[in-house]
């Protein structure tokens, strides 16, 4: 395998003069590509392949004075809870304290299904309002204590697929919030 | 006559090609090596769309795992050993020079703070196989997360923030921490997540 070549053959051997042999400059390489491979290896082993990225979060100041703005309306704001299960219960332009919350109020999975929903929902809200010229879409996403950090963050992400820019992320849940889901709160 | 012996050539194969790919190669992961640091929670992100980057450096990291312990580190020795001064004039604890130098090699640490003396005065075996119970972030009995984000910011001001969850930490683990940090007028941050492709079609804005 590693045999090296040596001279050029007998061929020259008639003629007077005896050249010196010459001697081959070659050398085998082949420990040195496997000691290349070896180190490439544990390079890349060793090493974190995917740097992870980075979502910016901006939440509002807790400390400083709230600006008095008007309430938004119910009929504008698509509210996400994020359940258990991976499950969103979605309420689409209703408030938690209307008669038909219950009725309205929608499951939806990750994925798809919560895009679609959004991007129907802000279609809807946007041709109602036409004189907000941003979007008086507005989206409100409310994790519930046995939602997941995956839930929230994959929330997060459909904000920036569906591109809205009005959004909220809400720990906070109020009464109404909670007469409406009920048993979905604590199971 | 006897036959011709064919004289009997090995097959030989010019290594130098392959040879300067190998070394071409290795050179490009030397210089693009960043290593895996020992955290010490295994912690899986989820994943995300957003192309941004997490910051190289000045860097402090909250890790969050899967039974919602939490984990605080940040990325340089220095700030470390200076963090750790502060923490210890502001509880009036005083830290030998060994235990700065263990310190100094946490990459991140989840323990309450009179649990730290004894976690770094053990041997660097028992250090790894020991089970850090998480950082209290009770925001009534004793929230010592938020203390050490105070004086990681005191030793360096520029530190910038991100929070590591693992796919199946509950929500309420986050809204502590979230907690920890507002409370402290901190409401920029970055969330690591992995990449993910967007869905067909998608452009960014930007």
């Amino acid at each position: 395998m590693s045999e090296i070549q040596q001279g050029g053959g007998g061929g020259h051997k008639k003629g007077g003069k005896v050249r010196s042999k010459k001697a081959s400059t070659r050398v085998d390489m082949t420990p040195m590509v496997d000691l290349g491979f070896l180190l490439i290896t544990f390079f890349i082993l060793a090493t974190t392949l995917s740097k992870p990225s980075a979502m910016q979060l901006n939440v509002p100041d807790k400390q400083k004075d709230e600006v008095k703005t008007d309430p938004i309306k119910a009929s504008k704001v698509l509210t996400l809870y994020l359940g258990k299960n991976n499950v969103v219960h979605a309420l689409d332009g209703v408030a938690p304290d209307d008669e038909e919350a219950k009725t309205k109020m929608k499951d939806v999975s990750f994925g798809p299904d919560l895009r679609a929903m959004i991007t129907a929902s802000r279609t809807r809200i946007n041709a109602a309002n036409p004189e907000d010229k941003e979007g008086a879409f507005v989206c409100v996403i409310k994790p519930l204590k046995n939602s997941t950090y995956k839930n929230m963050v994959d929330a997060l992400d459909e904000m920036t697929i569906t591109k809205t820019k009005r959004y909220a992320l809400v720990d906070l849940l109020l009464q109404t919030d909670k007469d409406l889901l009920g048993d979905k709160l604590n199971d | 006559m006897p036959a011709v012996k064919p004289k009997r050539n090995f097959p030989m194969m010019d290594m130098t090609a392959m040879c300067d790919v190998a070394f071409l190669l290795l050179t490009f992961f030397i210089l693009t090596a960043k290593f895996k640091s020992q955290d010490a929670a295994e912690i899986e992100t989820p994943s995300s769309i957003s192309g941004l980057k997490v910051p190289d450096k000045d860097l402090m990291q909250i890790s969050i795992d899967k039974d919602g312990k939490i984990y605080f580190g940040i990325d340089n020795m220095n700030t470390r050993i200076a963090m750790l001064d502060n923490m210890g004039e502001a509880k009036g604890l005083t830290f030998t020079d060994k235990e700065k130098k263990a310190f100094a090699l946490q990459s991140n640490f989840g323990l309450p703070l009179e649990q730290l003396k004894g976690f770094l005065n053990l041997p660097g075996e028992q250090q790894k196989a020991f089970k850090q119970p998480g950082m209290p972030v009770d925001s009534t009995a004793q929230n010592d997360l938020a203390l050490w984000i105070y004086n990681a910011r005191k030793a360096n001001n520029g530190l910038r923030i991100a929070i590591k969850g693992d796919n199946l930490s509950k929500f309420p683990a986050f809204k502590d921490v979230l907690g920890a940090l507002q409370a402290q007028n901190i409401n920029k941050f970055n969330l690591v997540t992995g990449t993910e492709a967007p869905p067909a079609g998608w452009t960014s804005d930007k």
